[in-house]
């Protein structure tokens, strides 16, 4: 559990001064500080290749560097957005647009060829190159796939999503130079080859060489249940799953990488954890001996600040209240999304509750399906009907909507995606819109005087854009996208409509506004009161509040680690190792992070932040683990609890087994200081808040050598 | 890979779709990659080939001693109907630009051949006869710098066994100065050392002798003439670095160098200079020739390692560099023949006695190859410093017909073309990239009055556009735009837009390709532009070509 966080290098982009781990690529750590580089070949679940050369950037070399596969070197001055630099990408850009059938078959679909798409925002309408005269021609063979070499970019995502995403080794490129292209096996009509039609090279090219024959065209009548595998016809697709009523079709927690959509019957979504969260309890016979972990209900327990959401948003077309965590699923519904397109672990259990039909899709599928209009109007007019409105209710502040407003939003809400990494709103910008997050997580970040600092993560149920909507200024953040994400917009004429509408919405918006940015306030505040060059190299500034011991007066004994294990059911959130900062060591125990990386991703929402920083998790835990392996300092632990499970021979019935929660460090907040620190005989253990803490003993001024 | 592709297409002439099945199945790799490497390089190919296969060389030095023509002739006598008999297409430089024009047939050589004698020899094959051996038997010319006079007695090696210090060997390299012959110029002191400290558990020495680029022949006279000083030098690299396996690669058109090679490889052998125990000593190193499966790229270090590890010859992105992961990602010392040639020399004569060889302040030896409108093209031995006017008009003779000197490359088309002007500059590093162009690999191209600069510049771009692995996209798609740009020109199609856009395109071929082929694509014609613009200006403007090569269908190759 000592994992210890890479060490950092540091950098400056564009003029900013930048720390990121040993082994991140100029890409990324741009991306990450909110600095877009453009690029074609490069997609963040392939190895780079550094061919297409779009993502050049100038590193005060001979020659620039294709950012994608560069990695950063400590001192290096990287500049991504010089006229020499935006000139060179855009003659590399005309050079592509010259050979490129403009309008191609993905943008003719759907519109978003990538090429052509970075070829408009260069302002290139007409290529000033002459169009390639060689025909490179089509393969019409297959029954599903389209291929149109004359669109193909050699950009080797399709080859690196057959060879090393599917392993199946079909694609590779051929030939040499201009004439070099990508081919089936030994240059085979792609029917004629060992292509299974899994669609993952449709899924990675970013033109139109590789398209769905079917995505266009198929009209759907009102009501209709649209079958997918009839539609794309992939050989792959062909095996429905059929659940007798009462089969478990997934389980919370458990990793996946498929989403389910239901051609027949119905099925419930639930919660099977029970709702509770992990609790510590001291006994009476003195702090040494046993202090137990319980499960402690909401009710039963009520915490300061609880979150008094009435739903609990999972990955499906519908959230789930809090008191009666169960909804249904009926045809034409889809769930597992995020799970499948991001391979989060499922964010509740669903049954079948009478017989079922379902299609179970891998990424591949479920994103040729969302390219697809007709299968995308469906899928957002089912959203429309039936979960729009318990989405925005979901919402805490929306909790007063009238059923006719939300029935005039209902047709009047855009229904957007956005790629990992793609920014949705930039700090700065004209605010038009207010954005609810539908599925995946949006990073909102707002750019400071020495770095980047990460407001919040947003997950479904998450809103935002609200500020610059009420003040009427520009947009006070960054939100970006971290992984597959959709949002619902509102656009501002609607937003203000909402607000004279609702008065008690206003209100209770602006209140939130005003907390955010007190928060905010407070933040920057902190960062600026410190001198953290040495601070900031160890990672110890995106701490708020840390063990740390002295190591003068520290006699090793353990006392603290046996203590907090006490106070744990013997598990111990805390370990006597770590980062060493002057004298002190800063224990491996939950440092409430500026940054918590810890929330990124969980499936159900539930592990937050309060108001006093400490981070907690929501008693609707599922226990699949994932924040402490987001955790980079290994602090968050899983306990065990008994919990009756169901038997998985016998549909219906429950048998007895284990469950998991996750628990990190709670400041032992039921204590007047945790246990730790108040087990130390040494006077060695102290919580601090690192600012404050380290702020004097950094400070401190060089010695005079006037002696005053 | 290569080795069961070079089988297979040696059994059937070519490689059999059905083939390309078996051995997939055979060594486990997909077919799909196996196809990919198949069609990437020249010397394979996948459909049968004509009964007769004449490729003419199409670059510099075969351009100026009348390729184009030779080529028109025979396009000619073997045009209609008999393209399933005789296919004639060009080639990329066959290395034999000192005895040009040269052609292959059937993948024979034939060198200062013309149309006539060409001719004949298809005709020969036509008619089930044998080729006649292209060359004559080999005898060993002297060379100025060989410490031992045409006897090798491997003394580095022998001193090294007995006082095995490879710090002394790097800083006697250092203080020579020696530096990368193969263009690039990398301290090859430097670049031992780096591999020395470079953590691996195996590491690998490796010998280009991949040269071609148009114009360069030295290292094949340096292989057929001193082979043993190559082998010692990249025997002594493996004993300086800690590497224990050496591969000397070859381009495939040098037969007889690869025969003189393996032969004083084999002696090594018998001698124990090669071997687990070299001279009885707990030291090893092996030494292997890879033949090269073609094209230029594999020149380019990265490329010619992917080559050898059996994958499509694209040049990788750097850093990482192969001296800390190279050859199966492990520790590599990749240096040029000459450059092996000179550490075995200096090696063995001093670190002194190499740098008091150069003239006109600078320091050293260079193998120069001067070829084009000279008397006697050849391979040169010179000190470093000696002019360029000297050389063209000492050493190789001068200029037939007794015509004027109107430009030369110094190092083939990536150094671009100088102007008679320019050719008292001394042969030295620093002086002549401060003119704006580069020593190289020493590959002079000799262009004498009466020829048309835009066309050699043309010349250059589409050697490159033909020779580029297409694997990023600005060489790939910028070479061929830029060939276009200049055909136009030369055919009467030009816009006022062409500059600006050649400038722009210049721009991006420098500084975003991956490799040095792409970066050096507009070298021909920028210094083209720069040193003749008014040869340019009359072809654009006025559809003039003073020299009369272009606006014809046979002017260009």
């Amino acid at each position: 559990m000592s994992s210890r966080p890479a060490a950092e290098i540091q950098l400056t982009i564009d003029g900013r001064p930048i720390s990121v781990p040993v082994g991140t690529t100029i890409f990324d750590a741009a991306r990450v500080n909110g600095i877009p580089i453009p690029t074609l070949c490069h997609q963040q679940n392939e190895n780079p290749v550094g061919v297409c050369r779009v993502c050049v950037v100038d590193i005060g070399q001979r020659v620039y560097a294709a950012s994608c596969i560069r990695q950063c070197e400590s001192g290096m001055t990287v500049k991504t957005a010089t006229d020499q630099v935006h000139a060179a990408r855009n003659t590399l850009v005309e050079l592509l647009m010259s050979d490129h059938p403009a309008p191609c078959a993905r943008q003719q679909q759907s519109g978003d060829c990538e090429l052509e798409r970075l070829a408009g925002a260069a302002g290139i309408k007409e290529s000033r190159f002459p169009h390639r005269t060689t025909p490179r021609g089509k393969d019409d063979s297959s029954a599903v796939i389209a291929v149109d070499h004359e669109a193909c970019i050699l950009c080797d995502r399709c080859i690196r999503g057959c060879d090393d995403i599917r392993d199946n080794w079909v694609l590779a490129r051929r030939g040499k130079g201009y004439q070099a292209g990508i081919a089936f096996d030994n240059n085979l009509p792609m029917s004629e080859s060992s292509c299974v039609s899994c669609g993952e090279c449709m899924v990675s090219c970013p033109t139109g060489a590789l398209t769905n024959k079917r995505v266009v065209g198929t009209q759907l009548g009102e009501g209709d249940v649209l079958d997918p595998s009839e539609l794309l016809g992939l050989p792959i697709f062909q095996k429905k799953r059929h659940f007798k009523a009462g089969e478990i079709v997934c389980r919370e927690g458990e990793f996946g990488s498929t989403a389910f959509y239901i051609l027949e019957g119905q099925a419930e979504v639930f919660l099977a954890s029970p709702i509770a969260h992990v609790k510590t309890e001291g006994s009476s016979k003195g702090f040494f001996s046993k202090l137990q972990s319980l499960l402690a209900p909401r009710e039963g327990d009520r915490r300061s600040e609880e979150s008094d959401r009435p739903f609990i948003p999972i990955d499906a077309s519908v959230d789930l209240p809090y008191d009666s965590p169960i909804a249904e699923l009926n045809p034409g519904d889809m769930f597992g999304e995020m799970t499948c397109m991001s391979y989060y672990p499922r964010s509740a259990t669903v049954r079948a509750r009478t017989d079922c039909v379902m299609l179970e899709m891998l990424r591949n599928v479920l994103d040729i399906l969302q390219r697809n209009k007709t299968f995308r109007a469906q899928l957002e007019r089912n959203y429309r009907a039936r979960a729009l409105d318990s989405h925005l209710r979901s919402v805490p502040v929306f909790k007063s909507l009238t059923q006719d407003f939300i029935d005039h939003l209902r047709d009047r809400v855009e229904l957007l995606r956005f790629n990992p990494g793609q920014v949705i709103c930039r700090q700065g910008d004209p605010a038009d819109s207010f954005y609810l997050v539908r599925i995946g997580f949006v990073k909102v970040s707002e750019q400071r005087p020495g770095g980047e600092l990460v407001l919040a993560y947003l997950a479904r149920g998450g809103y935002f854009g609200e500020i610059a909507l009420l003040s009427g200024s520009p947009r006070s953040a960054t939100c970006t996208a971290l992984d597959h994400v959709e949002v619902v917009r509102i656009v501002g004429e609607d937003f203000q409509l909402m607000l004279d509408r609702f008065p008690e919405v206003r209100q209770k918006l602006e209140a939130i506004a005003q907390e955010r940015i007190k928060e905010n306030l407070r933040h920057t505040v902190q960062t600026q009161n410190v001198p953290v060059d040495q601070f900031l190299a160890q990672g110890l500034m995106e701490a708020q509040s840390l063990l740390v011991l002295d190591l003068e007066k520290c006699t090793r004994c353990d006392q603290c680690v046996r203590a907090c294990a006490d106070a744990h059911e013997g598990v111990s959130r805390l370990v006597r190792e770590g980062l060493r900062f002057d004298k002190y060591l800063v224990a491996t125990s939950c440092r409430q992070c500026r940054d918590p990386l810890c929330m990124v991703g969980c499936p159900v929402g539930s592990i937050r932040r309060r108001n006093t920083l400490e981070v907690i998790i929501e008693d609707w835990c599922i226990g699949c683990g994932l924040c402490a392996t987001n955790c980079p300092y290994g602090n968050i632990n899983l306990h065990p609890f008994p919990a009756e499970l169901d038997d998985p021979s016998h549909p219906g019935q429950t048998i007895a087994g284990v469950r998991v929660k996750a628990t990190s460090c709670d400041l032992c907040h039921d204590h007047a200081e945790p246990s730790c620190v108040y087990a130390c005989p040494h006077d060695a253990a102290h919580r601090v808040n690192p600012p404050e803490f380290f702020a004097g003993m950094l400070a401190q001024p060089a010695p005079r050598t006037d002696g005053s | 890979m290569i080795d069961e592709l070079r089988s297979i297409q040696h059994q059937f002439g070519y490689l059999p779709a059905d083939r390309l099945q078996e051995l997939a199945a055979k060594i486990q790799d997909p077919l799909s990659q196996i196809h990919a490497v198949a069609s990437f390089y020249p010397h394979f190919h996948l459909a049968p080939p004509a009964q007769v296969e004449v490729r003419v060389c199409a670059d510099m030095s075969c351009h100026l001693r009348g390729a184009p023509a030779l080529k028109h002739g025979l396009e000619q006598a073997f045009g209609a109907g008999g393209a399933e008999k005789v296919a004639v297409r060009n080639v990329s430089c066959l290395g034999r630009c000192d005895q040009a024009p040269a052609l292959s047939i059937n993948d024979q050589i034939y060198t200062n051949i013309d149309e006539q004698r060409t001719l004949g020899l298809v005709r020969d094959v036509l008619a089930g006869r044998e080729l006649p051996a292209a060359q004559s038997s080999h005898k060993p010319l002297p060379v100025l710098s060989d410490p031992y006079n045409g006897s090798p007695n491997y003394s580095a090696v022998r001193q090294f066994v007995q006082t095995p210090d490879w710090s002394g060997v790097v800083a006697t390299l250092k203080a020579a100065g020696l530096r990368g012959m193969g263009g690039a110029g990398f301290p090859t002191g430097s670049k031992w050392e780096i591999v020395r400290n470079a953590p691996g558990k195996e590491k690998y020495i490796v010998c280009n002798a991949d040269e071609s680029e148009p114009g360069t022949i030295k290292d094949r006279f340096i292989m057929e003439n001193v082979p043993y000083l190559v082998i010692e030098g990249m025997i002594m690299a493996g004993l300086v670095t800690g590497a224990r396996r050496g591969i000397l690669y070859i381009r495939h058109e040098y037969h007889r160098p690869k025969e003189i090679l393996q032969a004083e490889i084999d002696r090594c052998y018998r001698d124990g200079l090669l071997g687990p125990r070299i001279l009885g000593s707990d030291l090893e190193f092996d030494l292997e020739i890879f033949v090269s499966p073609g094209g230029y790229i594999c020149g380019e270090e990265s490329a010619l390692l992917e080559a050898i590890e059996g994958k499509r010859a694209e040049p990788r992105n750097k850093p990482p560099f192969p001296g800390t992961n190279g050859l199966w990602n492990q520790p590599t010392a990749i240096n040029n023949v000459e450059t092996f040639t000179f550490a075995t020399v200096i090696l063995s004569r001093g670190a002194d006695w190499f740098k008091s060889q150069g003239t006109n302040g600078a320091s050293g030896m260079k193998f120069v190859g001067i070829s084009g409108d000279v008397n006697r093209p050849g391979v040169y031995e010179v000190p470093m410093g000696t002019k360029y006017s000297a050389l063209i008009f000492e050493y190789a003779g001068g200029i037939p017909g007794g015509r004027q000197l109107l430009a030369y490359a110094p190092s083939g088309p990536s150094s671009g073309y100088l102007p008679a002007s320019m050719a008292d500059l001394p042969l030295d590093w620093n002086a002549v990239a401060a003119a704006g162009s580069m020593v190289g690999s020493g590959a002079i191209v000799v262009c004498a009055e009466g020829r048309c600069m835009l066309d050699m510049a043309l010349n250059a771009v589409r050697f490159y556009r033909n020779e580029s692995c297409g694997k990023c996209v600005p060489c790939r798609v910028g070479s061929q735009k830029l060939v276009e740009m200049l055909s136009g020109w030369t055919e009467g199609r030009s816009s006022t837009s062409d500059l600006p856009l050649l400038d722009e395109l210049s721009h991006a071929l420098k500084l975003t390709s991956i490799c040095g082929l792409g970066q050096v694509v507009p070298v021909p014609i920028l210094s083209v532009l720069k040193h003749f613009r008014a040869v340019v200006d009359d072809h654009r403007n006025h559809r003039r070509c003073a020299a009369g090569v272009c606006f014809s269908a046979r002017g260009t190759a």
